[in-house]
């Protein structure tokens, strides 16, 4: 095997080992008290993932790259198929239930979008307006599908990866504020077509005590849970508002709660500290990828990690609206875990095919 | 193409990336910081507003005893069965099977197996109420064979005597927002009236309180921490059912009162008031219908007639007129006057109950014979006003200050506010002066001034619960010797062939002495138009009688009073003798059991 095992960025997995750590009693302290039956499936889905992650150290960069369209065109099926036949499967999903479906055309098409873009902008810039216009197409027709699923978090979270890629992709910054213009211009067109729920939803994380038995309940609960939790928490499995289940979806999106109270302040920081290690150490390999595609890639990953770990923690802790999105390693979910470890794989490949060699155009790389 | 300057470009993002990043995670830090430090206590408060409930445990009210210990209002410990349906396999099935062993016919188990198809899965639903011991004990046994089945335990108050106490124990209805704000619970029964009000704080007792951790949906986890009620007290009654009892009986069908009183305690053995009410349907609920019914009801059963009625005291007011004319030496204190039947007096006439006349008479005799005439030239030669002092010494005219809500202070004639700016009438002073006219009085007044006569004059406070000091109100300024002429011409009521009160009560175990009253509803005068013939409309006649025993060596004091009764003698007196056999058969009782402290205590008997 090509594998050069020098090459295993150690820091990344050290705190991978971390996290997993972390994320397997959290998961465990949230859903001990119905049985330990969701705590074992995870650790299964995390010695599966391992294989995964393992699996994607060994395949070639170029054979990833290969798979990017045929990716994005089965996820863009998928996505079209879910208004027809997704009805009876997925149409009962709600935002409380999001995380129990094994397939999500949705969460799919976040990563192979990513892996698309990577492909398309390592031959191209995006200074370019052709490619640029190509690049939003690919981005434009998902977002619109999964909007109209109707899942507002996702679509967006969707365009904020997108975002990433471009400007990763050397998108100039003119260009970026006039379209952050444009958009904050149209939102009152946006909110005009949104659904009646998504609004009330929006309305509810601006007021939560307006309603709160209804939507905002879930927020309060989970505020309530980490700031009773003070600097030291409450000790491990002594949290009352998860223990008592005052905190909903302990074990899936809101679990962060669950360890915010149990383990206080001083965890909930160690924990965005093995956060910002893991995407410091992505975006480390990034910028030493010897291919442009392995750099995009990478920072590709590395903003999806970011959003979901803002919008999961800004969400459980009041800052931003009830959006369906796991927190990374630590929520329960088996597709969500395999794909993460997946896509560290793919980091990790990176840095292995990068090991001893000149990062693209930089002087010296024979590139140049 | 400038690959260097994409390079460069893209390192450039990098740091973009890695800033963004760090700003993202430092916007958290700063959101948990905020939580978790500044807001802490804050949010720990709610947290704990979340899971502890505080629920107040109901103290048991005390029970209320006569003085042999039996109950009064006592509570009668009733079972519920509940199922929490979430906790059941098949809710049907198990109503199938509790409908067997809790004798449910098949429109109670349709109508449950409703309730519980409507109700909240995780919540506790009732199925049945208020079953005694015998119809669950099957169930309790079998128990641990239907989980999510509970059966609890609670008290219901119950009124043993019913009717006969119903304005003494008063009844119970749930807090008010108002009692609420008095630190009652909202489910909890408050006294409304009788000895159940008057008492209510010692017989509520205080709540107990219950923190208990509950988890999302109200179910309780854990009991943190407890605080027992205090029961409410047992309170014993001076209230002799016996004597109650045999007081309710002798009245029979008629609307009265009874009030025997001990005259050396002022203990209350008997009050009541006819005709009752079940107040046992207060707690269950009181019918709307039935609460009218007993609101128009022109008997007015509602009306504790014993101290919210005032009436017309009649011929035992001339008791006072007596005391009053010894007093003041008056001349037909000591002299005599000639009884024709009737008096003129100016343009009318006076007559007395015997229309032939009593013939010549003296003060003994007019009270054994309660003639009308000498107590009308009495009350002529006293004056109003000293009629009303004497009155007013024995306690008329006030309220006694009994434990119970809404006494009546009853009303004496010379007291009215126009007695200090004209002249009396002579008639009106000398209808007075026999208890007609616009006195009247409670039969608890009455009841404590025979008792005074009896004790040699102290004014008593009515009591109501056992084992408590007596309380003199006042005592009388009074001769002795002019009381024992009183005294003697009561007893001379009774013992005398032609006291009015003779056939009744002259073949008692005890000595009675008393005084008979028959009282006219339509008064004779009470202002100046008052110049017709008086009228004696017999079914109108309100009875009483007043009086004591054993003569020798008073125990008891006794009113009775019958509404529409008919004469004071006929009709009063045999309830009176009633009460009296009642209290002798028990002394007797009491002498023969083997019990030398008691039997040193009460008086020798009299045959």
């Amino acid at each position: 095997m090509n594998v050069r095992w020098r090459a295993l960025d150690l820091p990344l997995l050290i705190c991978l080992l971390c996290l997993a750590v972390l994320g397997s009693a959290t998961l465990y302290a949230a859903v001990h008290q119905g049985g330990i039956s969701l705590w074992q499936r995870q650790n299964l889905h995390w010695l599966f993932g391992i294989g995964v992650f393992a699996l994607m150290c060994v395949i070639p960069l170029r054979v990833s790259a290969l798979a990017a369209w045929p990716m994005y065109a089965i996820a863009l099926i998928f996505l079209a198929l879910v208004p027809m036949v997704g009805e009876v499967q997925l149409g009962a999903r709600r935002w409380l239930n999001l995380g129990l479906f094994h397939l999500q055309p949705s969460e799919m098409m976040k990563w192979a979008l990513m892996l698309l873009m990577a492909h398309w902008f390592a031959s191209r810039e995006a200074n370019r307006l052709k490619p640029l216009a190509i690049a939003l197409a690919f981005a434009v027709v998902p977002a619109a599908l999964i909007f109209l699923q109707p899942d507002l978090g996702t679509t967006l979270v969707l365009l904020f990866a997108t975002t990433a890629m471009l400007i990763a992709s050397g998108l100039p910054w003119r260009w970026f504020a006039f379209a952050v213009i444009a958009a904050l211009l149209s939102a009152p067109l946006l909110w005009h077509n949104m659904h009646e729920y998504q609004r009330m939803r929006i309305l509810s994380f601006l007021n939560p005590q307006s309603d709160p038995l209804g939507a905002g309940y879930h927020v309060i609960q989970s505020t309530i849970a980490i700031g009773s939790g003070g600097i030291f928490g409450k000790g491990y499995l002594q949290g009352t508002q998860a223990r008592l289940h005052f905190l909903p979806e302990q074990h899936t999106d809101f679990i962060f709660g669950v360890l915010a109270e149990e383990g206080g302040l001083v965890v909930a920081l160690l924990l965005l500290v093995l956060y910002g290690i893991l995407i410091s150490r992505i975006l480390a390999i990034a910028a030493r990828a010897h291919t442009r595609f392995g750099s995009l890639v990478c920072l590709g990953i590395a903003s999806i990690f970011i959003i979901y770990i803002g919008v999961n923690i800004g969400m459980v802790s009041g800052l931003l609206p009830v959006v369906g999105v796991p927190l990374p390693f630590i929520s329960y979910g088996g597709s969500a875990l395999v794909t993460m470890m997946a896509a560290l794989g793919v980091v990790m490949r990176v840095a292995i095919e990068s090991e001893n060699k000149v990062p693209w155009q930089r002087p010296g790389s024979p590139l140049l | 193409m400038s690959g260097l300057k994409s390079r460069q470009r893209f390192d450039r993002r990098v740091l973009v990336f890695h800033l963004g990043s760090l700003l993202i995670l430092l916007l958290l830090t700063a959101r948990l910081i905020d939580l978790q430090w500044i807001r802490h206590e804050d949010l720990a408060l709610q947290a704990d507003q979340n899971r502890i409930d505080v629920v107040p445990i109901l103290p048991t009210r005390g029970e209320v005893v006569d003085d042999d210990g039996r109950g009064m209002a006592i509570n009668r410990v009733l079972f519920q069965v509940q199922m929490i349906p979430e906790r059941v396999d098949d809710p049907n099935k198990v109503i199938d099977a509790l409908a067997i062993m809790l004798h449910w016919d098949p429109d109670t188990i349709k109508r449950l197996r409703r309730r519980v198809a409507r109700s909240r899965a995780d919540r506790p639903v009732l199925l049945d109420d208020k079953l005694p011991w015998s119809t669950v004990a099957p169930l309790a046994a079998r128990l641990h064979h239907f989980p999510g089945v509970n059966v609890l335990a609670g008290t219901e108050r119950l009124y043993p005597y019913g009717p006969i106490t119903s304005h003494l124990m008063g009844y119970l209805s749930l807090a008010q927002p108002d009692d609420v704000e008095h630190g009652a619970m909202p489910n909890e029964l408050v006294g409304r009236s009788g000895v159940e009000r008057s008492f209510d704080t010692m017989l509520r007792g205080s709540l107990g309180f219950q923190q208990e951790e509950v988890d999302a949906h109200g179910r309780r986890v854990a009991v943190l921490d407890r605080s027992e009620p205090h029961m409410g007290k047992v309170l014993k009654l001076s209230i002799d059912m016996d004597v109650q009892k045999a007081a309710w009986k002798a009245l029979g069908k008629r609307t009265g009162a009874v009030v025997v009183m001990n005259v050396h305690t002022g203990g209350l053995l008997a009050l009541l008031s006819k005709p009752g009410f079940d107040t046992n349907h207060f707690i269950t609920g009181l019918e709307e219908r039935e609460w009218g019914a007993w609101l128009h009801d022109p008997h007015k059963p509602l009306l504790n007639r014993a101290i919210q009625g005032a009436y017309p005291p009649a011929s035992t007011f001339k008791l006072i007129t007596a005391l009053a004319g010894l007093r003041y030496h008056v001349p037909l204190a000591t002299g005599t006057t000639v009884c024709k039947g009737v008096l003129k007096l100016a343009d009318r006439n006076l007559r007395c109950w015997k229309h032939e006349g009593h013939g010549r008479i003296d003060l003994h005799r007019a009270i054994v014979e309660s003639c009308d005439i000498f107590f009308y030239e009495m009350g002529d030669q006293l004056g109003m006003e000293r009629l009303t002092d004497e009155a007013r010494l024995w306690g008329l005219g006030k309220r006694t200050g009994i434990d119970l809500a809404g006494e009546a202070s009853g009303n004496l004639a010379g007291a009215r506010p126009e007695a200090k700016r004209q002249q009396w009438y002579r008639g009106e002073t000398m209808i007075t002066a026999i208890g007609q006219g616009a006195t009247d009085a409670t039969p608890l007044q009455m009841a404590r001034f025979a008792a005074a006569l009896a004790n040699g004059g102290l004014l008593l406070k009515p009591q109501l619960r056992a084992d408590v000091p007596p309380d003199v109100q006042a005592r009388v300024d009074v001769d002795p010797q002019n009381l024992a002429i009183v005294r003697q011409a009561m007893r001379d009521v009774v013992a005398n062939p032609h006291g009015t009160a003779h056939a009744e009560l002259y073949n008692l175990p005890w000595h009675v002495a008393g005084k008979t009253g028959t009282a006219q509803v339509i008064s004779m005068s009470q202002d100046n138009q008052g110049h017709e013939e008086p009228v004696y409309d017999r079914h109108r006649d309100h009875a009483w009688f007043i009086g004591f025993a054993p003569y020798e060596n008073p125990q008891i004091a006794i009113a009775v009073f019958i509404e529409h009764g008919g004469h004071g003698g006929s009709a009063a007196a045999p309830v009176a003798a009633a009460v009296i056999r009642t209290l002798a058969a028990e002394e007797k009782e009491k002498q023969q059991e083997p019990a030398p402290l008691q039997a040193a205590a009460t008086p020798e008997p009299h045959a």
